[in-house]
């Protein structure tokens, strides 16, 4: 019996590796391209339901588009239209790989905002895409606010059924506990250049995280250069 | 060898094809005759055997058989006829390449050299009955050695019916002469000589028949005594996998509509399959049931295609992507026939790479896209597409794109360089806003019915094009604007449409 722990000990010298127990990672994650964000969420997290809000967002999410559209195939919700596919491109998106629904373009019967959350369902439940993001960036806080807190608890026990990242382009956070991961930004404003507009800052707040775990207090600050500078 | 597929009362059968199968096995039970004719005066054309044997005859009008009580009347299809012709044929062609199209409810197949891969004659007889008998067909089958004979036993004898080579005129001798095609004085004769049977007929010696009957009189002996060999005109029905039906009366619901479709449907795949294509165009053509008050012409027609990414021979998707889009469809009145068509190619062998990544599956994906097309739309009010992948079009005119079909093997393998960048959130279309203007820039903006003040303003950058096309021409001069707002400050991209004049807010930066 004795001969065992030696023989263990023998062998982990030599294959240190051997004796590891395989610690799977909980979430996978969809990096955002900004190395910043990522550093403090680890990325867009993987059957999650995520929130982006604040002013920026729209640039999170085109980075975040870019990223992921070279792994996975991408869907993108479009609740007023305003996503611009020029910029997509220039960030280096696999446009090919994105699908883009524009809402409230048609004369349908449901709203924007209740195709937006039709459309996501589906888009949802029909699997194979990496990243699922629905941007509701344009609907007020009003609308927004009447939307059930049953119907993110729905999305979010959906997504955690898929290998789907399923993201909220939002003003303001309003899935509350159902969200992973809530990411809330804003500008900050900086002297600008005398001709041009050419980047602005933003400062990153953590309201939720995956794990859970109280938000660390650390707000990155990254800054983002326009296509033409 | 030679194997004729023979569909008795085939008027009958075509029509009842297109039933429900659990209702289709009942009809075939029951009395059931189809009326031709007149509208003021149809009369029955053709009949099943329960029918007959109820004492329905052919040529009775549409009142003396009401008179009967409990017989189902249907009204004659031609267009379900030529369907179900086809179908036969292509019931024909999943055994042999050489198949004719004798005449309606005919066809004859070669079989040389099928034995190898369907065995003996009676096993392809039996596979041929079990297969038509899927297709709706209540079919009778005879194999012999010579297309003619195999005819004359598949009409004349119920099931399957197989002559072994030499026994022809053993075999067909209780036959009778009504089904030779001789002229009606021919077979006038034949009853005055007391002819009544093929064996009759074939006994009679050659040379008195040919000096009263003729050379007509002799090839009918031939034809009894099973001698007559000829080569098949085998047709090739591959260019045309169309399936129609026409509706006693308009119909008005999707559901009985849907039920329809879904039938054929099924059958062009089916008929997909045993020729191993698939399709991935599909045409339908509905006809209303409208008529024009003037001419009493119908000529209202419903006309959709469907070009899928990737072709299929999936009917439960074939189906779904074309009710998905009736749903939301309105019609200007009832539907009075249905015609599809699929346009045939090969299928897909397309091995899935292993490094790529996961993949929404492209049959399930054009289900998806027609459930999300349904509930944004199509194309929006300039023709632009509101579902698809976008593509950045090479002009200086800005927010140019298009919406392409979103494919699920995107095969591109290049390289991009990926850089986090400062993106607009686009205002489409843009804002129509007003700018007081002080020493040549933007002084005051209205955001949302407020006045704001420019703390800075970056430009003017003009840029032109069309010029050429009154109606596309652009002008504009762009502004870059820090605008302060309540309580913030907001990037805002605006200009002013030199053509018009107007100011319009089009994108934020910080948005």
């Amino acid at each position: 019996m004795r001969a065992t722990p030696l023989l263990r000990s023998e062998l982990e010298a030599l294959f240190p590796e051997a004796f590891k127990t395989h610690q799977p990672r909980r979430h996978d994650t969809i990096s955002t391209g900004i190395s910043e964000v990522d550093l403090a969420t680890g990325g867009i997290p993987v059957s999650t339901l995520s929130e982006i809000c604040g002013s920026g967002k729209t640039s999170v999410l085109t980075s975040l588009l870019a990223h992921a559209s070279h792994e996975h195939y991408c869907a993108l919700v479009d609740g007023k239209d305003s996503f611009d596919p020029a910029s997509a491109d220039a960030a280096g998106a696999n446009l090919s790989r994105l699908l883009w629904v524009r809402c409230g373009k048609s004369k349908q019967k449901l709203p924007p905002l209740e195709q937006a959350f039709a459309i996501a369902d589906i888009l949802l439940h029909s699997g194979g895409f990496g990243l699922v993001a629905v941007d509701l960036g344009d609907f007020s806080d009003r609308l927004l606010n009447k939307i059930e807190p049953a119907i993110w608890f729905r999305f979010a026990r959906a997504v955690e059924k898929q290998r789907t990242a399923l993201v909220f382009i939002e003003e303001q956070h309003h899935a509350r506990s159902c969200a992973g991961l809530v990411l809330n930004l804003k500008t900050k404003h900086s002297p600008l250049s005398s001709t041009l507009i050419m980047k602005l800052e933003f400062e990153a707040e953590l309201i939720r995280t995956a794990d859970k775990k109280l938000p660390s207090s650390v707000r990155p600050i990254f800054a983002l250069r326009t296509e033409w500078a | 060898m030679f194997a004729c597929l023979y569909v008795p009362d085939f008027s009958v059968q075509a029509v009842l094809r297109l039933e429900p199968s659990n209702t289709q096995e009942a009809l075939r039970r029951s009395p059931v005759a189809v009326l031709d004719g007149p509208v003021t005066l149809p009369k029955v054309t053709a009949l099943n055997e329960p029918a007959r044997k109820f004492g329905i005859e052919v040529g009775m009008t549409k009142l003396q058989v009401e008179s009967y009580g409990g017989v189902t009347l249907r009204k004659r299809s031609l267009d379900s006829e030529d369907v179900a012709q086809i179908g036969l044929v292509t019931c024909g062609n999943s055994f042999s390449p050489r198949v004719e199209s004798t005449c309606l409810g005919t066809a004859i197949l070669d079989l040389i050299g099928t034995e190898k891969l369907f065995g003996t004659s009676e096993n392809i007889a039996q596979k041929i009955f079990a297969t038509a008998a899927e297709q709706g067909f209540d079919l009778r089958v005879a194999v012999a050695a010579n297309p003619d004979t195999a005819m004359y036993a598949a009409r004349g004898f119920a099931g399957i019916t197989i002559i072994p080579p030499h026994q022809e005129a053993e075999r067909l001798a209780s036959l009778n002469v009504q089904l030779l095609p001789a002229a009606p004085e021919t077979l006038e004769i034949l009853d005055g000589w007391g002819i009544q049977t093929f064996a009759e007929l074939a006994a009679l010696p050659e040379i008195p028949l040919t000096q009263r009957l003729g050379q007509s009189g002799l090839y009918l002996q031939k034809l009894a005594q099973g001698r007559i060999k000829r080569t098949l005109v085998s047709v090739d029905i591959f260019s045309t996998f169309v399936e129609s039906y026409e509706f006693d009366d308009p119909v008005e619901l999707l559901e009985s509509l849907a039920f329809l479709l879904h039938r054929l449907i099924q059958q062009i795949a089916e008929r997909l399959m045993s020729h191993s294509l698939a399709t991935n165009e599909l045409r339908l053509t509905l006809d209303l049931g409208v008529t024009q008050l003037r001419n009493g012409s119908k000529g209202e027609q419903y006309k959709r295609e469907w070009k899928l990414p990737l072709p299929t021979q999936d009917k439960n998707m074939l189906f779904s992507v074309v009710r998905l889009d009736l749903e939301h469809t309105t019609l200007t009145a009832p539907v009075q026939k249905i015609t599809i068509e699929a346009i045939p190619i090969k299928p897909r062998h397309v091995q899935a790479d292993l490094f790529d990544p996961p993949t929404p599956e492209a049959e399930k994906l054009e289900i998806t896209l027609a459930r999300v097309r349904g509930i944004a739309g199509s194309t929006d009010n300039y023709g632009i597409g509101c579902v698809g992948s976008p593509r950045v079009v090479d002009s200086h005119k800005p927010d140019a794109f298009l919406i392409q079909p979103f494919l699920s093997e995107s095969r591109t393998t290049e390289k991009r360089v990926l850089r986090p960048i400062l993106a607009p959130r686009l205002f489409r279309p843009p804002l129509e806003t007003s700018v007081e203007v002080s020493g040549g820039r933007p002084h005051v903006i209205r955001l949302w019915k407020s006045p704001c003040r420019v703390l800075a303003a970056f430009g003017p950058w003009c840029n032109s094009g069309n010029w050429w096309n009154s109606r596309t021409a652009w002008i504009r001069e762009e502004w870059d604007v820090v605008v302060k707002t309540f309580g913030d400050v907001g990037y805002y991209r605006i200009y002013r449409d030199q053509i018009t004049g107007a100011w319009f807010i089009e994108a934020a930066f910080n948005k």
